[in-house]
């Protein structure tokens, strides 16, 4: 089989002799720009093959190339079969500028295709915005080569805002401060429960706009940039996140049949919510799915390229609500499944969030209790990923059985002593008052069974079985600290994923700025968003015995 | 006879427990031959044995897939003793009707099924709305099936307000001592059930049987 090295991307895969090289990088998860999704017909995938080819490769088609490029070695990669091992490397466009945004496991290669353009104009001394061929306004004196934008990743616990340079790409600064709006309440729900009164959504509007502002300031001055010279900010989030963001009444979404007032994909006034940047600047609300499936999954489809990708992917961001997206060749299917609280550390005896003391990993050795802490601290309590941890190697070991029980006895030795009692009941101890009750593992029970319940229920629905997923990416607030081995442990993924599991981090936000950095993509994605799939678990049948039977904790 | 009946029911309650559905149809049958009284059987053997499922939930000892399991044994036995029922037993033992549903709004329904399953093997007769049910539809169902209790269970913040409507309305139509009222659901606490005015809050199926229990025993 021939092997094709994408050489910038560091990517080799073998593939089939008279596949398409645009194919082959879409297989590989390269992303190559291809609009008219290789007709031949735009000549904008362009790569460039390394040395010479006339033996590996049947060139089928040129169109847009020049002689010189001819003569680089530079083809179209729709109209380029692959015959035999050749390197590619992938090129920048014509403007020669391009952009890596690196998420581990997964190299986006977004070309730069700025919404705003600058031009100064030594006529009349002043400098001309431009969002494609509309005027948005002049600034006077010569500004152009300021040229910022903003991604803002709208979490219901966590904000934050990237500063970005237009011209380059360039990502200038981070800043991120907790949700104001957890002041007025917690989750989802009860954030649409409070903002269905016009008091309880401005309250939440205003002090979401506030905090921002402070962020957009304390960016700028990070990055030492003049935060007036922001022409386009990029919301990304939940869908009640951009919701309240946007001052638009989100009860629609907390009752049957949950229906958005906004379907995003649109353009409004930065300066008509109060946005403190440029006066001409947008805010871009990426494509919304559903009422639990928004855009922040918009971003993370994007960022993990499922529209591009051949054979199927599976994309799961882990939270409260868990998501869920499955691509079959670059269609698309989406759910999402309530999994409550507890992988946040909520509702678990000892849970927290990630700080300092927080149980983050454990292991469990010939010697004992591997623990390892947020801060490298003595324990204070258990968060999200060390209680997946903590489930999972308990199973490992047959403390915990399938069925969820904590075992009574008969533990060797060197576990024995952890098994302790405690107001009556057998609890796990993890060090002096942390420890894993009963009712933890209940907990974890539910909401992984809740999330693998969705992935069974998308796959049934797709016809699909587990073996044949060829890559599993995961996202959410976990990061990349999760371990892949505890997750298939505590049967939230069946055993057939295992050394396909990918952890993406936030791609709220690099699929946020992935909308900031390419106007084209913004299209395509509303084209693509139209065309999902969404199924409601509640209407699935006989989804109750799936759910009870994921309950268990067999990793199958 | 009389040592290998008890023993029988007792076999009977345990293959419930043990979630062995064929080993539940097989004494079933067994009792059937037998000449056993079926009702008896019912009683003493298959709804026993969920009565230990369900204390063995509650003591977190079972979750909610051993106890679905339990269900199934009980249901197979039930299918091979019900047509032995004798008829006058039908009509003398009427059952305690209970209506249940998810409210308006909410289509989350696995917890009310997991209920609806506890309640009917304790021997309640469960007129089952389904879900995203209007409060007025529970309160007209109620009076026509001559229900005793109305079980609301809801999984959304955004529909909690409906339960107190219910309320609302059985007092507006002063009609709120006819029914209990028993409300259930993740969002929903004691705290909420006392201060919409419900009688009793559940925290899981298993406790709801118990206060079902309850409340019919303050009635009578």
């Amino acid at each position: 089989m021939p092997v094709v090295h994408f050489k910038s991307n560091d990517k080799v895969l073998d593939v089939a002799a008279g596949i398409t090289v645009l194919a082959a990088a879409r297989l590989a998860g390269v992303m190559i720009d291809s609009p008219c999704n290789g007709n031949g017909t735009c000549g904008k995938c362009k790569v460039k093959i390394i040395g010479d080819f006339a033996n590996e490769m049947v060139v089928k088609g040129n169109h847009g190339l020049s002689e010189m490029e001819n003569s680089q070695g530079i083809v179209l990669a729709c109209c380029t079969d692959v015959q035999d091992d050749v390197e590619v490397e992938t090129l920048d466009r014509l403007d020669n500028e391009s952009l890596q945004i690196v998420s581990k496991g997964q190299n986006l290669v977004v070309e730069l295709a700025s919404p705003i353009h600058k031009e100064y104009d030594n006529q009349i001394g002043k400098t001309k915005v431009m969002a494609g061929e509309m005027l948005l306004g002049t600034e006077e004196g010569n500004t152009a080569k300021e040229n910022y934008g903003a991604v803002v990743d709208i979490g219901t616990t966590t904000v934050v805002l990237a500063l970005f340079d237009l011209h380059s790409g360039q990502e200038l600064a981070t800043v991120s401060a907790l949700n104001p709006q957890s002041r007025y309440a917690q989750d989802v729900l009860s954030r649409i429960k409070y903002a269905s009164t016009p008091e309880g959504l401005d309250a939440m509007y205003f002090a979401l706009i506030n905090e921002l502002n402070h962020l957009l300031i304390e960016a700028a001055a990070k990055a030492k940039i003049n935060r007036h010279h922001v022409y386009e900010i990029v919301f990304s989030g939940n869908t009640c996140m951009l919701h309240l963001a946007t001052r638009v009444n989100p009860a629609s979404l907390g009752k049957y049949p949950y229906l958005p007032a906004l379907y995003g994909h649109d353009q409004v006034h930065a300066a008509d919510h109060g946005m403190q940047a440029s006066p001409l600047a947008g805010i871009y609300l990426p494509p919304i799915i559903s009422a639990y499936v928004g855009p922040d999954i918009t971003s993370g489809i994007l960022a993990a390229q499922l529209t591009e990708l051949a054979g199927i992917s599976l994309f799961i961001d882990i939270g409260t609500n868990g998501e869920m997206a499955l691509s079959k060749d670059g269609s698309l299917s989406v759910t999402s499944t309530a999994a409550g609280p507890a992988f946040e550390g909520m509702n678990i005896a000892c849970g927290m969030r990630a700080a300092a003391g927080a149980i983050e990993a454990f292991t469990i050795t010939d010697e004992g209790l591997k623990i390892n802490t947020i801060g490298d601290g003595a324990a204070i309590g258990i968060c999200g990923s060390g209680l997946i941890d903590v489930v999972g190697e308990l199973i490992a070991h047959d403390i915990i059985g399938k069925n969820g029980k904590l075992k009574d006895g008969n533990l060797p030795e060197h576990l024995a002593e952890h098994l302790v009692k405690r107001e009556g009941k057998t609890v796990f101890s993890l060090g002096e008052n942390v420890y894993l009750s009963q009712k933890d593992i209940r907990q974890v029970q539910l909401a992984k069974g809740a999330i693998r319940a969705g992935v069974e229920a998308l796959l049934i629905n797709q016809d699909v079985t587990a073996q044949e997923v060829d890559r599993v990416f995961i996202a959410g607030s976990f990061g990349y600290h999760l371990n892949p081995d505890s997750l298939i442990h505590i049967g939230l993924l069946p055993q057939s994923f295992r050394n396909k599991i990918q952890f993406l981090g936030n791609t709220s936000k690099s699929g946020g700025q992935a909308f900031l950095l390419n106007r084209f993509i913004r299209g395509r994605m509303a084209e693509a968003v139209k065309e999902i799939q969404v199924i409601e678990l509640a209407t699935v049948d006989n989804f109750d015995r799936l759910f009870a039977k994921c309950l268990e904790f067999s990793s199958i | 006879m009389a040592n290998n009946k008890e023993e029988l029911l007792k076999q009977l309650a345990d293959a419930v427990v043990d979630m062995d559905e064929e080993k539940a149809v097989e004494l079933a049958q067994i009792i059937v031959a037998e000449g056993i009284d079926a009702y008896e059987a019912i009683e003493k053997g298959l709804s026993a044995g969920m009565e230990v499922a369900g204390r063995l939930f509650e003591e977190e000892e079972y979750f909610i897939p051993e106890l679905l399991m339990c269900s199934d044994a009980m249901y197979a036995g039930l299918g091979v003793l019900k047509p032995h029922l004798k008829a006058k037993e039908g009509a003398a033992e009427e059952k305690v009707k209970i209506v249940i549903g998810v409210i308006e709004g909410d289509t989350h329904d696995i917890g009310k099924n997991l209920v609806k399953i506890l309640l009917e093997t304790s021997g309640y007769e469960i007129i089952d709305l389904g879900r995203d049910i209007s409060p007025q539809k529970f309160i007209d169902t109620a009076k026509e099936q001559d229900a005793k209790i109305i079980a609301i269970s809801t999984l959304m913040t955004t529909t909690m307000d409906g339960l107190a409507e219910v309320i609302r309305l059985l007092q507006q139509q002063d009609i709120r001592e006819q029914f209990k009222v028993m409300i259930g659901g993740a969002p929903v606490s004691q705290a909420f059930a006392d201060k919409i005015g419900a009688d009793s809050y559940a925290v899981n199926a298993a406790t709801a049987v118990r206060l079902a229990r309850q409340l019919m025993e303050s009635v009578a």
